[in-house]
């Protein structure tokens, strides 16, 4: 018994400082939302208590609404493009063509670019005035490549993600590329033996092979559309009139720009509850060991 | 047993296995007609920041619908290197990002090394959090983040950032980490007990070394994180002889209104560390991250 404690304190003193850290700044902030979502609060003087108020208040928000139908949009047009895109890359790839490193590369560089760098890029290359598509599209006669892709309230959103999906295609065709090594090559061998053609084994073997790989991209594509900050505040700022607006741009919004501190808490502790929701209903529904690696 | 394999199998080998998928008879050229173009497509954002960074201020026409200079001129490096002062910004970002990445490895190693091999309490406790952590928006931790710095007296000051960025990347590290140490046989664990070694022996001497593959997807990850950022540095930096590179594009952004050379100039400074720092470990990456999922 005494044996075991002491391996136990062990264990806790490798742990110790990734729990100390996590404990200020992660259990703490959670904490501190949920408090301040229950005030009244413009981060400075005393809040008032409003019980449920400000979540009463932030359910009938039109601009929560917009919020939620955007991230809906965000997640299925960015995992879908992005997974399908990444996968034939990396079989592709993964067959030892002459310069795929190159390819690999050139495909996953974006990814490593700071949004700041991406979004004032592709403002430029969206720009109605001198921006490369318009002038692209008057050359070819294409006028409606032309637009105010991000300054039109209909197409804000959309361009947005377009941009997003040009920089994390390469991150899923790296994670397949990495799910690739592992598949043995005599199932594909047996299959081709079979008389499977190229595409027939890519769909019916290799795919389903790299299922958790696909899991992995599906769980990391709903955190990070939900956690999408950067490349929305580069490039509309939210805007025009909250029509690219995700949750976290808009809880920035209310705490920075219109200091509703307590209603900007709000909408983090939902977001965050959307987040562990989603995340745990993926978890349920496929096992968790695509997270952690531990045998289902 | 599959990740197991991929870990203790020489370099040479898995080459070996990994071009086997495209064994001679089998004609893949055709996939660089298809590859080709798409590449080039790929690209056109990012040659078009090298290339408007070398546009001449006092001659901003283009060719090519925009994207690149009519001529070309390194004034603008010279231009933001007189206007700010780029060093500071580009030591601030090495102040902020090196830290966080040594400690993210070291002590996520160290988290992943107990999880994966020690007798620990409440382990499905510190696994939830771990995953509570990973989907933590920082956007909706800054306010409150903000509050803590200053009381920790860490408000305007970079040990502040150093240490948000470090607990925010630890349990992407932690999982990735843990998945490679559980790949090693529990016997080496065990035969280096018998031989007397403590916990910190072996993990210092066994497990550190060969987790060296899922350490390089991690370096990049925090890296690339904390790098990249700006939404932290802009809330919790108030000097601006303390501010990273990514946020003087912001910070002076109606300046390079007049200036695009120069603004573009910056984002080429900002990408060139990163970039270089992928090119160097790209070729662990693959196998990093094969060896970290499954």
């Amino acid at each position: 018994m005494k044996i075991l404690t002491r391996e136990r304190l062990v264990g806790l003193a490798f742990l110790a400082p990734t729990l100390i850290l996590f404990a200020v700044f992660v259990v703490y902030p959670i904490v501190y939302n949920v408090q301040a979502s229950t005030l009244d609060w413009d981060g400075v003087n005393a809040g008032t208590f409003v019980g449920a108020g400000n979540y009463g208040e932030l359910f009938q928000d039109p601009t929560f609404l917009i919020t939620l139908r955007n991230s809906a949009f965000w997640i299925v047009l960015t995992i879908i493009p992005q997974a399908l895109i990444g996968f034939l890359l990396a079989v592709a790839l993964n067959q030892g063509l002459r310069g795929s490193t190159i390819y690999r590369a050139i495909f996953f560089i974006p990814a490593i670019l700071s949004p700041v760098v991406v979004g004032i890029v592709w403002q430029r290359i969206l720009d109605p005035f001198n921006g490369v598509l318009t002038s692209l599209g008057k050359a070819a006669g294409l006028e409606f490549l032309g637009g105010n892709y991000l300054t039109d309230p209909k197409t804000a959103i959309f361009a947005v993600i377009f941009v997003n999906v040009w920089m994390w295609t390469g991150f899923s065709m790296l994670f397949y590329l990495a799910g690739l090594q592992l598949i043995e090559p005599s199932l594909v061998e047996a299959a081709r033996i079979d008389g499977a053609n190229g595409f027939q084994t890519m769909v019916r073997i290799t795919f389903p092979l790299l299922k958790t790989t696909t899991l992995s991209l599906v769980l990391l594509g709903i955190i990070g559309s939900l956690k999408t900050f950067e490349l929305v505040y580069v490039l509309t700022q939210g805007g025009p009139n909250h029509a690219s607006e995700m949750l976290p741009t808009f809880a920035f919004l209310e705490a920075f720009q219109l200091q509703n501190v307590g209603y900007a808490s709000t909408i983090s502790v939902v977001l965050l509850v959307i987040a562990v929701v989603s995340s745990l209903s993926m978890v349920r529904v496929f096992g968790a060991g695509f997270i952690t690696g531990d045998e289902k | 047993m599959t990740e197991t394999r991929t870990l203790i199998v020489p370099d040479s080998r898995r080459r070996r296995a990994y071009r086997s998928h495209g064994a001679p008879g089998r004609r893949v050229g055709w996939l660089h007609i298809v590859l080709v173009p798409l590449a080039v497509l790929w690209l056109i954002p990012i040659i078009m920041v090298v290339g408007l960074s070398l546009m001449p201020p006092n001659n901003p026409t283009t060719q090519f619908f925009g994207m690149f200079p009519q001529e070309f001129s390194i004034r603008n490096y010279l231009t933001i290197w007189e206007q700010n002062p780029i060093l500071l910004h580009l030591l601030n970002s090495l102040l902020i990002t090196v830290p966080s990445v040594v400690l993210v490895c070291l002590l996520g190693s160290m988290a992943a090394f107990a999880l994966a091999r020690l007798r620990v309490p409440l382990k499905a406790l510190i696994f939830g959090i771990l995953i509570l952590a990973l989907i933590l928006p920082m956007s909706s931790i800054v306010v409150a983040t903000f509050r803590i710095l200053q009381s920790m007296q860490l408000y305007n000051n970079i040990l502040g950032l150093v240490l948000v960025y470090t607990a925010l990347g630890l349990p992407f590290a932690v999982i990735i980490i843990r998945t490679s140490y559980l790949a090693i046989p529990l016997e080496t664990y065990e035969a280096a007990r018998l031989d007397g070694a403590n916990a910190w022996q072996i993990f210092w001497r066994i497990y550190l070394p060969l987790g060296k593959p899922a350490l390089a997807v991690v370096a990049v990850w925090q890296t690339m994180m904390s790098w990249n950022d700006f939404l932290l540095p802009l809330v919790t930096l108030g000097d601006n002889e303390l501010k990273p590179l990514t946020l003087v594009p912001l910070a002076y952004r109606g300046m390079y209104l007049s200036q695009p050379g120069a603004l573009f100039a910056i984002l080429v400074l900002i990408s060139v560390p990163v970039v270089l720092l992928f090119i160097f470990i790209q070729k662990y990456l693959v196998n990093g991250l094969s060896g970290a999922i499954k």
